[in-house]
């Protein structure tokens, strides 16, 4: 009960309001209807004015350089793009074209260097061949050379194992003559 | 109800009988065109390409009110555009300044909405029989109705037409003076249920408070785009 109570307070404190407020609504009261059509006339007047000789274009400027500015970057971002481009197309060109030059230059540098090394070992050969020949050549004369200072040599010898055994001299010449005999007989053992 | 009254400030203005005194509403009229002049000045006053924070919120205000205008009355309303942008800009600045505590709300008077409604329609009106001569009564005869029902339709359009001014005037009224009449009657919940109760319609107070700034800004983007509807219908006779 006591709660009924407290809403039937609380709606006629509710009613209360706004019966005050439409009692005393002060925009019916024509008193300062002139008044505030006039000031709202003028200020509304000053304010159109001014907005749209002075803001408005201002504004609108501004925005429209914006876009122009934005469509300039564009446009230019698009010939920086284009150019790039076409840089880019020249270098792999040119990337191509050393690759061919490379490889003709390979080519040409192995072919020259295999003719070369062939020349150089030709030559080389020809003079191993002829050293060797040379060689032979001066074997040969050492052996002929050795032959007859070994003949010296054994001859001296002989000459003076013989002395020293016999002791007398014997002829030299015939002492010669045997070493080389026997030389002649054996040198097919040392050679 | 005091937020509502009218009171002179100054000296009283008297022109031919009439009372043209400067007021509390004249005052706060003033203020928030002070406001939208101050804030397009700082908006436009740095061209710059990248902009600030204020000259963004300028270009963006131009450019929703630009892209309401092209999208409900075409590109022919393109000269009304300045009419249209300073109609949104001061109802809605007068709403918000409205919104601040100890204020006067400009657009919560009748004869307010009602100058700026009449304003239009006439305008709009004129406009009308400017482009289209005699043609533009063809708006009450929309095409396509059967044959009987068109004595009813038409007369049913001119009601709708000439209300307009009252519809458009009343809505902004109604809708600012409705709002502020409720923060104030639940305010005066909170002082009259006291530290036990008051908590309740204090959050509700806040709860407003913001559905209000809401209703201030919807009310001025509303009032503009009928404007630009009402134009749209002065321009191009289609129904």
């Amino acid at each position: 009960m006591k709660l009924y109570l407290n809403f039937f307070i609380a709606f006629f404190a509710i009613q209360g309001y706004l019966y005050a407020a439409e009692a005393g609504m002060p925009q019916l009261d024509p008193k300062y209807w002139a008044s505030q059509g006039f000031w709202l006339i003028l200020i509304f007047t000053i304010l159109y004015f001014s907005i749209s000789k002075f803001y408005l274009p201002k504004i609108k400027n501004n925005l429209d350089d914006r876009e122009n500015r934005i469509k300039d970057d564009i446009e230019d971002a698009n010939k920086s793009k284009e150019l790039s481009e076409s840089k880019l197309k020249e270098y792999q060109k040119i990337l191509e074209d050393a690759k061919k030059e490379v490889i003709k230059i390979q080519l040409e540098s192995k072919a020259k260097s295999d003719k070369d090394i062939n020349e150089k070992k030709e030559k080389i050969e020809k003079e191993i061949e002829k050293e060797l020949v040379q060689a032979q050549k001066d074997i040969a004369e050492l052996k002929k050379n050795s032959i007859s200072d070994i003949n010296n040599i054994s001859k001296e010898i002989v000459a003076n194992i013989i002395e020293n055994l016999s002791g007398d001299k014997l002829n030299e010449s015939s002492i010669k003559a045997a070493v080389e005999e026997i030389s002649k007989k054996n040198v097919g053992k040392y050679l | 109800m005091q937020q509502f009254s009218v009171h002179k400030i100054g000296p009283e203005i008297n022109i031919g009988g009439i009372d043209l005194s400067f007021t509390n509403a004249s005052l706060f009229m003033v203020i928030s065109a002070s406001i939208i002049l101050l804030f397009l000045f700082i908006g436009t006053k740095e061209k710059k390409i990248v902009p600030g924070k204020i000259q963004l919120i300028a270009e963006m205000f131009y450019t929703f009110v630009a892209k309401m205008i092209s999208d409900t009355a075409g590109s022919k309303a393109k000269p009304y555009f300045p009419f249209i942008f300073s109609l949104f800009m001061f109802v809605l600045f007068c709403n918000m300044v409205g919104m601040l505590p100890y204020s006067f709300t400009v657009t919560s008077h009748i004869i307010v909405t009602l100058i700026l409604a009449l304003f239009i329609f006439i305008a709009v009106t004129i406009i009308g029989f400017a482009k289209h001569g005699f043609k533009y009564l063809s708006i009450f005869v929309p095409s396509g109705v059967p044959a009987v029902l068109l004595p009813l339709i038409t007369v049913i359009e001119i009601i709708s037409y000439l209300s307009r001014p009252v519809s458009l005037s009343v809505r902004l009224f109604a809708n600012m003076m409705a709002g502020h009449t409720m923060l104030k009657v639940f305010g005066g919940f909170v002082i009259s249920l006291g530290l036990l109760g008051g908590w309740l319609p204090l959050s509700f107070s806040v709860a407003l408070t913001g559905l209000e700034i809401l209703v201030a800004f919807l009310q001025a983007y509303v009032f503009a785009i009928l404007t630009c509807i009402y134009l749209n219908d002065a321009l191009n006779l289609h129904h």
